[in-house]
Parts: structure tokens; sequence; C-alpha cells
């Protein structure tokens, strides 16, 4: 019988897509759930400290940054390093623009402008997933140290501005913090792997370091300190690209 | 202008400023700023009139300044005040060591209801461009320089408003210069409107000078895809400043050897200014940046090529019955053709090929002109630490005897610092 064949199937198409359904509303809360670790509010002021080290563990750099991460993915990167002092960079959606302190002038770049060395600048500014990626949860495996049982999910980047097009996220399955994510950019190569440092191992609150190891090229470590966060809605007017060139207070 | 005539004119700023507006909090006074020794080695072109002049009479005129220099930078802000110190300490060949200074910003800044407003000596950049910027009509910032350096901002009193996507900017510039003053020291008022969509950047431009009237101009950004920025600017001038050889001084003067420099100043008419370019960036951060121009207020081609038609018979009086001092002098005059414009030539090539690779970032770049074939060919690397950060880099002039560009005073320059930031 040929026709019970096609029904059978149309019925499997339906329960998948059921299925497909039910993970993608599941995805999409453990995701939220898993943002809440590294951005506890919409709108947020986080000053981060960047350390850069060679693959033989000695110091490369160090970067200080205060991100005015702010709802509908806009955020405000203010550069505090000597080396740096005076740069700014804006993100609004998939738009960015980079003040340099001396022409006091707003350039607008693409995003493959704002990629900034080690740690680009979407890796320093964009503190949520699940407003950026849809996927699926692949299934349960051990990960962490110390080992712990987690939840492995399949990222895909639903816009297209994104440091990174593909996610492959580890979570723990019992509180759904962020453990560990191999990062891919637009060619599908593997860029960076990830690493999630918790306050308090046994019962995490927050992400305390992110250490980011590259894959691409240099091999060198990034470590990703959140000094600070505190809820700060910034005025309309800092998120104008015309205002980089005023001095926003900072607090 | 003087470090006193800005210190007054910038607390006469913060009094009215204080005086209706609120000053943005800040906690504390933010310090920084660098230190940057340097050594500028220059060689003196072998061609052109001033080259000449030089042959016929030697000294006649200074065509290089090489020697090491040091600068230093102190920004500081807070409290509704913002400032931007600059020191330089120089020895130029065969001279002593000499220091300057000045403020390249000093400014009050506040708000009044959603106006921010600004008094003092500030920098206002404006327009889209990266090597020539026609609606960068209130700071005229200097392009292509050598080394990243704070330009010297401009006496002013803004009022800008923001909202989500738009601003309006209105400018007063050196309101308290003398309406002869020419070029960017010309008292003006501008304004700038801007408007974001989406990938796009709009910009419109006004400029009403004291003496030489009404500009408009516009520009746009345009994000076209993931690795690709195009952008376009574009302004039109009622008037302009140049400078105009006094062909009746030279037709009168024996032999065409003038007493005086016969590069007068003048104003032309109607004058058009357009630029088109675009950057493309890779994943490696190699980034193409290529822009084309046009410059109505540069000299056109006819005025250069009498300027070589002079120069040619200026030096062919050497041997003569002239003076040499005088044909030198003359000689030395057509230099002055350099300063008509921001371009010497109307129609502009530039690219720029650079790469910012870990801590390094070569680059290299050539200005052409297509009407003579002169270029500008500058390499360049600079290597940046955490607090430290060298440079180094070589730009060379050059082109058929009849361009230009290969007729400046300098041939060559090579240049190598190191800035400590703090």
């Amino acid at each position: 019988m040929t026709f019970p064949i096609a029904a059978r199937a149309l019925v499997v198409v339906s329960l998948l897509g059921v299925a497909i359904g039910a993970r993608a509303d599941d995805v999409s809360a453990l995701l939220k759930a898993a943002d809440k670790y590294r951005m506890s509010g919409d709108n947020m002021q986080i000053d981060t400290q960047i350390s850069v080290f060679n693959t033989d563990g000695s110091a490369d750099k160090e970067r200080r940054y205060v991100v005015f991460a702010q709802a509908k993915h806009q955020s405000l990167v203010l550069m505090q390093s000597p080396a740096e002092k005076g740069q700014k960079v804006l993100m609004l959606g998939d738009d960015y623009w980079l003040l340099m302190p001396g022409s006091q002038r707003p350039l607008r770049i693409t995003p493959m402008q704002k990629l900034l060395g080690d740690a680009s600048t979407g890796d320093i500014a964009t503190l949520s997933w699940a407003d950026d990626y849809t996927g699926s949860v692949v299934g349960e495996e051990p990960c962490g140290e110390p080992v712990q049982p987690c939840l492995h999910l399949a990222l895909q980047a639903n816009r297209k501005g994104v440091t990174y097009q593909r996610i492959e996220l580890w979570i723990g399955k019992a509180r759904h913090e962020p453990v560990r994510a191999d990062l891919y950019v637009q060619s599908d190569k593997l860029a960076k792997r990830a690493r999630f440092v918790m306050d308090k191992p046994a019962a995490p609150t927050t992400v305390i370091e992110m250490l980011l190891g590259d894959q691409l090229t240099n091999k060198k470590e990034t470590r990703v300190r959140y000094l600070g966060r505190k809820e700060h809605i910034v005025p309309e007017a800092w998120l104008n690209p015309m205002f980089l060139a005023r001095n926003p207070a900072l607090e | 202008m003087s470090v006193a005539r800005v210190a007054t004119l910038a607390r006469v700023a913060v009094v009215a400023i204080a005086g209706g507006a609120a000053v943005a909090p800040c906690a504390a006074v933010d310090v920084n700023g660098y230190l940057r020794p340097a050594y500028i080695g220059m060689t003196a072109g072998e061609r052109g009139p001033l080259a000449d002049a030089n042959r016929i009479a030697p000294g006649t005129v200074e065509t290089t300044r090489s020697g090491p220099e040091i600068d230093s930078e102190l920004r500081a802000s807070g409290y509704g005040l913002s400032a931007v110190g600059w020191l330089q300490a120089q020895r130029q060949e065969g001279d002593r060591w000499r220091a300057r200074g000045h403020f390249d910003e000093l400014y009050a800044s506040g708000s009044v209801a959603d106006w921010q407003l600004s008094a003092g000596k500030k920098i206002v950049a404006w327009d889209v461009g990266y090597a020539f910027r026609p609606n960068d009509v209130v700071e005229q910032e200097p392009r292509r320089l050598l080394l990243e350096t704070t330009p010297e901002g401009r006496t002013l009193v803004s009022a800008e408003h923001f909202d989500a996507s738009t601003a309006w900017s209105f400018v007063f510039v050196n309101p308290t210069h003398a309406h002869s003053e020419r070029f960017a020291a010309e008292p003006a008022f501008a304004a700038r409107f801007y408007q974001r969509d989406g990938a796009v950047d709009w910009h419109g431009f006004a400029r009403l000078g004291a003496r030489t009237g009404a500009s408009v101009g516009a520009a746009a950004a345009w994000v076209a895809s993931e690795s690709i920025e195009l952008h376009a600017s574009a302004r039109y001038l009622q008037r302009a400043d140049t400078l105009v050889l006094d062909a009746n001084a030279v037709a009168a003067a024996p032999l065409g050897l003038v007493r005086v420099d016969p590069w007068t100043a003048t104003t032309t008419h109607r004058i058009a200014q357009a630029l088109v370019g675009g950057t493309w960036t890779n994943a490696e951060q190699m980034s193409l940046l290529g822009e084309a121009w046009w410059d109505g207020t540069a000299l056109p081609g006819g005025a250069w090529d009498g300027w070589n038609a002079r120069s040619r018979l200026l030096a062919s009086l050497s041997g003569g019955p002239a003076p040499a001092r005088a044909i030198a002098g003359n000689l030395a005059w057509q230099g002055s053709a350099f300063g008509a414009s921001s371009s010497l030539r109307r129609a502009n090539l530039f690219a720029r090929l650079s790469w910012q690779h870990d801590k390094w970032q070569p680059a290299i770049d050539m200005l052409w002109t297509p009407a003579d074939a002169g270029h500008v060919i500058t390499a360049s690397v600079g290597w940046q630490g955490d607090r430290v950060r060298v440079d180094g880099g070589l730009r060379t002039y050059g082109g058929p005897s009849s361009a230009v560009l290969a007729q400046l005073p300098t041939n060559r320059i090579v240049y190598v610092a190191g800035s400590w930031s703090f």
C-alpha cells in the first residue's frame, strides 16, 4: 500500500514539526536563562577588562572598556585603556560607528571593521544569545570542570550583524548557566572556544570571566573579566552616532 | 591664538553656559595624554622652482626642516570643561631646541532643555571622506598627515540637538576674528543636519562666511555589505579664497622679475567640490580604501601651465644680465602657489591598503593627480602595545618634471616615532 506510506510520512513530518517547534520554545527559554548570568537586565553598564595571553602563558596586552549594553541590540563601548582612550564604538543592531579621539568625527564602519584584535567588539558588547540565535537541543552531555551534566545547544544566528554565525553552546543542565561554547564565523570556521567562569561554582549567580581561545590564527587566549555590572539606561541622545563626538558623563 | 586669549574665552564661555545650562555631572576629572619623541628626516627636491632658486643663489629658500622633536598632549575633562593641551620641543637642522604649545581644545559644555551647548576652542569635524572632506567647513582639518595628531580646534559657539536618529548642529566659528580673515580663519555660521536611515547616513551642510558668502553641501555614507562601505560628498560654494598670479605686475616688470610676491589673494566664484569613495575590509582585517575627488578651489590646469612656463622662463634667465638674487627670489615666490588651496590639482585619485595584524599595522597609500601624473606614495608601519606605540614610514613625491607634486620643496620624508600613553 502506497498511500499509508505517504500518510505515515506526513504524520511523522507533522509530529517532527511539532517537536521542533516545542524545542525552539525550549531553546529560547534556555537561552534567556543562560543570558541572565551575563546580563541581568535589559539596560546595563558593564565595566570589562580584557587580558590577552600568549601561547606560553605570558601576558600580551590588556584593555579596559565601559560597555553600555542597551535593549534592542544597542551598545556603546568606551575604550578606557591608555592606548585607546577616547575611542568609542556604537552598535545599533547591524549598524556600527567608530570615533577616534583625534578627529572627533564619527565614522560609519562595516561589520568587518568592528572586529578588533583578539577580542572583537562583539565579544565585549554582545552579552545575550536569546534575541540573536535560534536552534535546537542536541542532547545531554557531560561538560565543564568539574564535570557536570550539561545540555548541548546548536545555535544559528537569526540576523547577519552578529560576530558569530553559529554557536555550539553547553549550559548546565540544572541551572542553565553557560559552561562553554564553540564560536563559528561566517565561513563556518571555528574561530574561538569560550569557557565561562562563574562566581560560585556550586550555586552560580553570574559569569565573572569568559576565557576565549583563538582557534583561527594566533592561538592566544583572551580573558574577558566583568569588573562591574549595574542597571543603566543611557539617554536616547547617547545612541545617536553624531553624539559620539561629545563626552558622555561616566558614573 | 594665544593661550591667554583662549583662557579668557573659556572663562567667558563657562560663565555663559553656567548662567543657563545644566553642566554634565561627572564624578572625577578624567586625565590622559601621551609623550611622543620622533625624528623627521626630509630630503629637498631637486626639481621645481624652489630647487632652481637654491641652485642659482644657495640659501634663498629653506626647503627642508629635518630634526628630532618631542610632542606631548594632555587631555582633561570634568565638571563641564574639556581641555587638550599640546606642547612641542623641536630642534631642526642648524637651529637650537625651540618649544611651543597651545590648547587644541578648551571649552565649556552643558545643556539647556534638549540642546547641547559648547563654547570655547573646540574641534568640530564634519563630512564622510578620508583624504578629502569638502564639507568639513568648520574645522577644515589637514588630511593625510604622517603621524596621527590632534588638530587645533577653532574658537566657536555651538548648539546641537540629538534624538534617536537625527541631529542638528549650529556653529558660529571664529566669532572674534576680523571679517578679512581667510580660509579656515574666516568668521562663519555653519549648520549640519544628520539623518540615520538604516544602512545609510545622510548629512546636509550649510555655511555662511563673512566674506566668502554661502555654500551648501550634502554627504552620505552607506554600508553596502558586511565588508563594503561607500561614501560621497559634494559642496557648492558661492565664493572661495585662492591665490592668483598678478599677470599685470609680471608683464610690466623687466624680464618678468618683480620686486614683491606676485601671487596675491583673490576670490573665485561658483565653485564645486565633490568626492566619492569606498572601503573594503576582509575578515583578516585587510582594508582597501579608494577615493576620487574634484576640488574646484584648486588652481585650474591653465594656471599650472602658466606657472610651469614662468618657472622655466625664470630658470632660463640664470647666467644672463639679471641679478642672481632677483631670479632666485622670483623662483622662490613660485612656491606661494602651493598654498592656494588644500588640493594642488583639481582632479585627484587616492588609494590606501592597510592591514591590522595583531599589534602590527602596515599600510601603503598613493595620491595621484591625473592631469600631470604627479604622485605621493607613503609606506608606513605601526606597532601598538599596552602603553607604547611605535610608528615609522617613508613618503616620496614624484612624477614627470612638469607635475606639481614633483616640484614641491620636499622630495622625501622619513619618520620614526615612539609614543607613550598615560
